[in-house]
C-alpha cells in the first residue's frame, strides 16, 4: 500500500514538473516567435501523466530505501536515476511528439536539469529542516550519560 | 485477574495489594512499576531471568526470530516479540524499522540521508537507521 501511495505521489509530482517544463517551453516559444497559440494533440495531458508514472517507477527502483539496488553507492544511484529519468522523459517526448527535431530537445534537457536539481535541492532542504527540528526536540528529553 | 481501584485523597494513603497464586513475570513487572515508577522487561542473562529497567535500554532488535535487548554495554535475549514489547514499553520507545525498537531518550542526534531515512547516533556511540516510514512517527512523538 505504501508503495502504491509513493508511486501515486511521485507520479503527481513528476507530472507537475513535466507540465511546468512544457509550459516554460511554450513561454520561450511565445517570447521568441510571438505565437500566442499552442497546438497540443488530444493525448498530450495523458502522455504527461504516463511519463510521470514511468519516472515514478524508475525512482522506486533506483533511489527508494527498499530498492533492490541499495548496495550501490547512493551518489551512483542518483546519477543512474538522473540518466534513466532523462531517457524516459526524452524517449516519451519523442514518442508523444513533444519535440520533433533534436535541437528542440535542448530546451527540454535544460528544463529537465533545472527541475531535477530543484526537486533534489527542495527535498534535501526539507530533510535538513526535519533533522534540525528533531535534534532540537531530542535535546529536551535526552538522558544524561 | 480482577483489578479494583479505590480513590483516596492523600498520596500517603496510596497502596496496592496484589493477591496472586504465584509471582509471574507480569506480576513482578507490575510490582516494579508500582515500586520504582519504572517499567521492566524480563531478559535472560547467563541462563537466568532478570528484570531489566526500561530506562537502561538503548534499542531492541529482532534477528532470526529472536529478540535482543541492548543496553549501554550489554546485550540480553528476551522471550518477548517486538510487537509484545511495544505494548510493555513506555512512550519514549519507537519502532524505527520492521526489526527494531529504539529508546528515543538515548539518541544523541539524528542525520538525514538522501533517501529519506535518518541515521540516529546513540549515546553509546552506536548508529541506528530510522526508516523513512517511521521518521513521521518520531516527529509525532516529539510533537513536531
Amino acid at each position: 500500500m505504501n508503495r502504491c501511495k509513493l508511486i501515486f505521489n511521485q507520479t503527481l509530482m513528476i507530472s507537475t514538473a513535466i507540465l511546468f517544463g512544457l509550459g516554460i517551453e511554450e513561454l520561450i516559444e511565445y517570447l521568441s516567435s510571438g505565437d500566442e497559440w499552442m497546438n497540443w494533440q488530444w493525448y498530450i495531458p495523458l502522455s504527461v501523466i504516463f511519463t510521470g508514472f514511468l519516472c515514478a517507477l524508475a525512482s522506486l527502483v533506483l533511489v527508494d530505501e527498499d530498492s533492490s539496488l541499495k548496495k550501490i553507492n547512493m551518489k551512483m544511484r542518483i546519477f543512474i536515476h538522473f540518466i534513466a529519468l532523462f531517457a524516459v522523459v526524452s524517449g516519451c517526448g519523442f514518442i508523444f511528439n513533444w519535440y520533433s527535431k533534436i535541437r528542440q530537445l535542448i530546451p527540454i534537457a535544460i528544463i529537465y536539469v533545472i527541475t531535477y536539481g530543484f526537486v533534489w535541492a527542495s527535498t534535501i532542504w526539507i530533510f535538513k529542516e526535519d533533522e534540525k527540528k528533531i535534534n532540537e526536540a531530542i535535546k529536551d528529553i535526552q538522558d544524561k550519560e | 485477574m480482577k483489578v479494583k481501584v479505590r480513590q483516596v485523597s492523600l498520596y500517603e494513603d496510596e497502596e496496592a495489594l496484589i493477591s496472586a497464586v504465584e509471582l509471574t513475570d507480569d506480576i513482578k513487572s507490575a510490582i516494579d512499576i508500582l515500586e520504582n515508577n519504572c517499567r521492566v522487561v524480563p531478559v535472560i542473562s547467563d541462563s537466568k531471568t532478570i528484570m531489566l529497567k526500561t530506562d537502561a535500554i538503548y534499542y531492541i532488535e529482532s534477528v532470526d526470530k529472536r529478540t535482543y535487548v541492548y543496553t549501554k554495554e550489554n546485550c540480553y535475549e528476551t522471550r518477548y516479540r517486538l510487537y509484545e514489547l511495544e505494548d510493555i514499553l513506555s512512550f519514549y520507545f519507537l519502532r524505527v524499522s520492521k526489526a527494531m525498537i529504539i529508546n528515543i531518550r538515548k539518541i544523541r542526534a539524528v542525520k538525514a540521508e538522501l533517501n529519506g531515512r535518518m541515521r540516529a547516533d546513540l549515546l553509546n556511540g552506536e548508529q541506528i537507521t530510522i526508516s523513512r516510514a517511521y521518521v513521521k512517527e518520531l516527529k509525532g512523538k516529539l510533537g513536531i
